[in-house]
């Protein structure tokens, strides 16, 4: 059959050299980096590989990286959440209200003020979907909306006040190190875990992914578009409850004014990390290593004794470059 | 006066003009002259090259091969500022104006006047804008209204004053009649024979034979890419035209005997009005259990629109749906599925396949619940499902984890199939359910939908290819403007007559 032999002209394209880039792009790509600024900042700064810098690090990325696990969840949908630090600050505040009740025996106090901190993220996450989804209304404007009004409530709810003397066992449990490796970080590691699993072992996932890529066709296809898109801001806004958590836990106080702009190192992470703004191309792995990226940079570069503003700009050059490497990576998969 | 001396130098010369976007052969050698002043006519079915041609024309597309002579030049199109530079003008079938705008900023917005200053020349471009709408019967109106304010057959009328205020030497229409009432329509047509008593020339793209005939002075006719004629209007007839349309070259889609008989009647439209369509009357037709019911009608006659109202896929306006005799009301395309239907989309990349996504999970896409009822995917489970359907079809791929994009169009269809079947669907909706799909995988998937029809799947098949139709369906219902303006029975099909119902001529 004469047929047979024309019936994918563009197929090997796709198995040549092409893929071999793009898999070193996209899946090498970010963990080389990383290694690359490891040994850098090795040589560097004598200080840089010391246990007790490894663990100045780890501390230092653990909120980014709990609130941008949700993000990755939202950017993969196509939308992004920039509420995220508001939301850490409310949620804190009523979470910080709850936790310095009087009355309650210590364990009943940090367990309602855990499902308080999740409910208020679950709460605000579950309105920006439900507002963006339902009138297919631009998730930055709606988001940058709730920036306001979750800052507002937070500023509200503590009386602008600072929030602090918790629960002894609650202070002591951010304090817990595991062979030097803090157990907040450790939690986060864990989220990253459940968040890869969901994502890449459920329907859930496979509908996230999926609407990010081809809305209409998932539509088509008989699924409630709007119930995952809800979903992904909901886990966005219950990461941002978590990481109000854990900030408390670490600095024991709550503060209203907490979280101010950690929305965009969050998103940062997710990009560098290798996801799409775009939406439907990305993993939380990826994002486990901007997060990282993000960490070492600031660390070291501080070593080096670059002073907060140097540090500023770099961190921005690095997000300019991802999304340079993000836009190569997507001709490379389309052509 | 020289627009009927043939002697003239041509204005536009075209000779073997390709244009291939990849494996597709929009245009395979075009050949067209166009005279100076003379209305000349493109005609062609769907999918001929009509539009590729003036995308050419116009800078939009760079051709693959041939030779353009405008003017006794050669011409290279290929930046839209080019061809406007040299006096080809476009009014093209969807507007291309500034909604926010006003009329007068629209229509000078190629080339905006400035004062000394650099400031802009609103005077100007008032003049201009009140001179242009002139030329088209608009004086009255307020060059300061923006675009977003005024009905569709003022805008299009706006895009022909932008189009004729530079002097231009080819006027492009493509399908401008579309919008237009009657009266609208003569109005275009004067305005036509005023830039053609300029000595303008005016290529006329439509699919309306009558307006051709009375107002065109030859007409050209594309044919899968290819010129198939030109002829003076003056000596040819609308049925030799169709006639060339079509082609008398007998398709190897053999007509095969159905060999099953029917069963009852599975799915049933009443008077269903789709979102598009404005007319107030719908659609009423019913399909069997083992039936094929084939949809032509041309491009615009609300084929898709019909498809999607059935699904659910836009709400309909109104009128109703059977199922087994019993009126349904579907809020959504879930609730069509849940009744056992399925919907092959014209446009497989954006409404079909998710093109990133995997064969295995293009596959799963519609019946992934049903397969993973507890939320949990396998992969393996997945990748059965993909590689059983795969040797059904003889789907040529590398592995069910490869990217949907890596298949060819034909092998794309067929996963697109296969996850609509994976469903175990009773009534199928198809659209165009072979367009980009190369000649051996159409037979394959002729085969398959064959199949299907034996085991008494009920399917709706709209296609603008006729060959394809008339060999698939035993009743072939045409639609023209929304409506169903006739059917035909498996033994009554012919071309001829199916062109005459789409083009509204048999009233």
């Amino acid at each position: 059959m004469q047929t047979a032999t024309n019936l994918a002209p563009d197929a090997p394209d796709l198995k040549s050299n092409r893929l071999t880039l793009r898999y070193v792009l996209q899946h090498a790509g970010i963990g080389l980096a990383l290694l690359i600024l490891v040994i850098f900042f090795s040589i560097a700064s004598e200080h840089f590989l010391t246990a007790g810098n490894i663990t100045n690090i780890l501390t230092q990325i653990t909120i980014n990286l709990i609130l941008a696990v949700g993000m990755t969840f939202v950017i993969l949908i196509g939308g992004i959440d920039l509420s995220v630090g508001s939301v850490l600050a409310f949620a804190g505040v009523v979470a910080g209200k709850v936790i310095t009740l009087s009355g309650f025996s210590d364990g009943t106090l940090i367990t309602m003020a855990v499902l308080a901190g999740l409910g208020t993220g679950v709460i605000c996450g579950l309105m920006n979907g439900l507002i963006s989804a339902w009138w297919g209304l631009p998730s930055f404007i709606i988001t940058l909306g709730m920036l306001n009004i979750a800052r507002g409530a937070a500023l509200h709810v503590a009386d602008a006040r600072t929030i602090y003397s918790f629960p002894f066992s609650f202070e002591e449990f951010g304090s817990i190190m595991i062979f030097g490796v803090p157990i907040l970080f450790l939690l986060a590691l864990a989220l990253v875990a459940v968040a890869w699993v969901v994502l890449n072992f459920t329907v859930f996932g496979r509908m996230v992914y999926g609407i990010g890529n081809n809305e209409e066709a998932v539509r088509l296809a008989g699924h409630n578009v709007m119930f995952y898109k809800v979903g992904a801001f909901a886990i966005c806004g219950a990461c941002a409850g978590l990481a109000a958590l854990a900030y408390m836990a670490r600095l024991n106080i709550s503060s209203p004014i907490a979280g101010i702009a950690f929305e965009l190192d969050a998103i940062a992470a997710v990009i560098i990390g290798g996801t799409s703004l775009a939406g439907g191309r990305g993993s939380v792995l990826g994002t486990l290593m901007g997060a990282f990226i993000i960490g070492v940079l600031a660390n070291g570069l501080i070593l080096m004794g670059l002073n907060d503003f140097m540090r500023q700009m770099i961190t921005g050059l690095v997000i300019i470059v991802a999304v340079i490497v993000d836009y190569y990576r997507a001709r490379f998969s389309t052509t | 006066m020289n627009a009927h001396t043939p002697m003239t130098a041509p204005l536009l010369t075209v000779r073997g003009l390709k244009k291939h976007f990849g494996g597709v052969k929009a245009l395979d050698g075009v050949d067209l002259q166009i005279r100076p002043g003379e209305v000349h006519a493109l005609v062609g079915e769907n999918g001929a090259g009509k539009s590729t041609l003036i995308k050419v024309l116009t800078g939009l597309h760079f051709p693959t091969d041939g030779e353009i002579t405008f003017q006794g030049a050669g011409f290279v199109p290929g930046q839209p500022q080019w061809s406007k530079e040299a006096g080809i003008q476009v009014v093209h079938q969807e507007f291309n104006l500034l909604e926010h705008l006003s009329i007068a900023e629209n229509i000078s917005i190629e080339a905006l006047p400035k004062t000394r200053w650099g400031f802009l020349d609103k005077a100007e471009m008032r003049a201009r804008a009140v001179q242009a709408l002139d030329l088209v019967g608009l004086g009255g109106i307020s060059t300061q209204r923006p675009i977003s304010s005024l009905g569709i057959a003022h805008k299009q009328l706006v895009e022909i004053a932008r189009a004729l205020q530079t002097d231009s030497n080819l006027l492009i229409l493509d399908e401008p009649t579309a919008t237009l009432t009657e009266r609208e329509k003569d109005n275009l047509f004067q305005i036509v024979a005023q830039a053609k008593a300029r000595g303008v020339s005016v290529l006329f793209v439509s699919h309306h034979l009558d307006e051709v005939f009375a107002h065109c002075d030859r007409v050209t006719v594309f044919r899968n890419g290819r010129t198939v004629t030109t002829e003076d209007i003056a000596k040819t007839s609308p049925e030799a035209v169709v006639a060339h349309m079509v082609g008398r070259h007998v398709d190897h889609t053999a007509r095969e005997t159905r060999a099953h008989d029917l069963g009852a009647v599975v799915l049933s439209t009443q008077n269903l009005i789709s979102s598009a369509n404005t007319t107030g009357h719908g659609v009423s037709v019913e399909v069997r259990a083992g039936e094929i019911l084939g949809i032509a009608g041309l491009v615009g006659a609300g084929r898709t629109e019909f498809l999607r109202a059935i699904f659910a896929a836009d709400t309909p306006a109104g009128g109703t749906v059977q199922m087994d005799g019993a009126a349904v009301s579907f809020h959504g395309p879930r609730d069509a599925i849940d009744a056992g239907i399925g919907f092959v989309t014209e446009d497989r990349k954006l409404e079909g396949l998710i093109l990133e996504m995997s064969i295995a999970a293009n596959t799963s896409m519609v019946n992934l619940k049903s397969l993973f009822p507890k939320g949990w995917m396998a992969a393996r489970t997945e990748a059965d499902q993909a590689a059983t359907y795969g040797r059904k079809f003889g789907l040529k791929y590398g592995k069910t984890g490869d990217a949907a994009a890596s298949l060819s169009g034909g092998n794309q269809q067929k996963v697109v199939l296969s996850k609509w079947l994976a469903n175990s669907p009773r009534v199928l909706l198809l659209d165009e359910p072979t367009r980009g799909v190369d000649v051996g995988a159409k037979f394959e998937i002729y085969k398959i939908l064959r199949e299907l029809a034996a085991e008494g799947v009920a399917m709706i098949i709209v296609s603008s290819e006729l060959p394809e139709l008339m060999a698939l369906s035993d009743q072939i219902a045409v639609m023209s403007n929304h409506q169903i303006a006739g059917t035909l029975e498996r033994d009554s099909f012919a071309e001829e007559a199916i062109l005459k119902f789409a083009y509204g001529q048999a009233q």
